[in-house]
């Protein structure tokens, strides 16, 4: 229940904020038909402009270790909806939820980052024309 | 306290599972909730001050896109407007993605705020992107001959009563977008904006477009801010700290949707992961 509700204060904070734009079109990097989902080890935090990037280390069935680059809005519009460098902690498993990038490449667009006490972040660059 | 400021300060105040929820603050404002009617605040000279930090509001519609007011956001584009559009869409990529200054009038049409400060001879807009112009209004100024080409162009201000003309030329005419659905403008451009502050919590622009070499004809495209809050202001944004995504984007900026913005019409995000039983 807490992460419903959790989700819920999100979605309603995402509501309230309305939408910006963005460095660039969501569309001109990450494909909306390739939805994916990560499940990792937070490997490596950079939290810079103009997005930010965590880095996810995914074992496979067979052992493989697998790292998955996330990418999410600028530090200033994450930090204003909540989302802060402290809630990503090395070591920590993560859930991403988003679009993976249209080149194939390992790299995707976090828009919805699941922490492991169950709260849930948005990490959408809202209004880059992306689902929210 | 109305409908936005409520949602906004609950936000704020909410704890979920130990984890304080930080407010945010919109980047856009619903004009209808917007006050209305207080007199514009004015420069000891008497012209209007359009000093503030300016956000888009909700109505503006279709964001991004400098057609906007045109029917079915169709630009009245060349043949030679036409290949450069094309071109823009199937080999370049963002200028604003790498860093490059997207000038104006793309600045106009952005979705993000912007800052003035006005001074008794000159006024600066600042963008987030760490971007400014800076257009001195001192009465005679006239175009260069051959100005240096540039982003946002050569720019003179003057008076006409309480609103405040921008006449710019000499644009530079590649790695420039003229709006966020990649249209074009060429060295040509010629834009002229007509800002006026209607009352105490907005401001206008009606913005004419002239540019021979790739439109058959000027347009217009004019637009609305709402006042942020007092305490609002731009904050620090280096592009290229780590733009490492720069790579990953393809030319373009993607599918341009039915309503003129750009996406995906129809994208089928994954439903939320089950909770983690503690």
């Amino acid at each position: 229940m807490p992460t419903r509700v959790a989700l819920a204060v999100v979605l309603l904070c995402a509501a309230a904020g309305g939408r910006a734009a963005a460095h660039h079109s969501f569309a001109a990097e990450f494909d909306a038909s390739k939805a994916i989902r990560v499940t990792g080890t937070l490997a490596k935090v950079e939290w810079t402009n103009p997005h930010i990037y965590f880095y996810v280390d995914v074992t496979d069935e067979k052992g493989t270790v697998v790292r998955w680059a996330c990418e999410s809005g600028a530090p200033g519009a994450l930090s204003r909806r909540g989302f802060k460098r402290s809630v990503l902690k090395l070591g920590d498993t993560l859930i991403v939820d988003g679009y993976r990038a249209k080149n194939g490449a390992n790299l995707m667009d976090a828009r919805r980052v699941t922490l492991p006490d169950g709260q849930i972040l948005s990490g959408a660059s809202a209004g880059d024309g992306g689902p929210q | 306290m109305n409908g936005r400021r409520l949602a906004a300060t609950m936000c704020g105040m909410l704890t979920v599972a130990g984890v304080l929820v930080a407010q945010e603050r919109p980047m856009q404002l619903d004009d209808t909730k917007v006050p209305k009617g207080r007199p514009a605040p004015r420069m000891a000279n008497g012209k209007p001050d359009f000093s503030g930090y300016w956000k888009g509001t909700t109505q503006t519609r279709p964001g991004g896109n400098i057609g906007k007011d045109l029917p079915g956001w169709k630009l009245p584009l060349t043949p030679a407007g036409e290949a450069a559009l094309k071109h823009n869409l199937t080999a370049t990529v963002d200028p604003e993605a790498v860093c490059i200054i997207g000038g104006i009038p793309r600045h106009n049409a952005s979705g993000l705020p912007f800052e003035v400060l006005q001074g008794n001879n000159k006024i600066t807009f600042m963008y987030w992107y760490s971007y400014f112009r800076l257009i001195p209004f001192t009465p005679g100024l006239k175009h260069s001959d051959d100005p240096d080409p540039s982003f946002f162009g050569e720019e003179i201000g003057r008076w006409e009563g309480d609103t405040l003309v921008i006449d710019s030329i000499g644009f530079k005419d590649e790695k420039v977008w003229i709006d966020e659905n990649a249209n074009p403008h060429s060295d040509a451009l010629h834009v002229v904006e007509r800002w006026t502050r209607p009352d105490y919590n907005h401001i206008h622009v009606e913005t004419l477009i002239e540019d021979p070499k790739f439109y058959t004809r000027s347009f217009t495209y004019s637009r609305t801010w709402a006042l942020g809050e007092p305490d609002e202001q731009i904050q620090e944004y280096s592009c290229s700290e780590n733009n490492v995504d720069a790579a990953h984007l393809g030319f373009g900026p993607g599918p341009i949707r039915p309503d003129g913005t750009r996406g995906y019409v129809d994208p089928a995000p994954l439903p939320p992961p089950v909770p983690r039983k503690p």
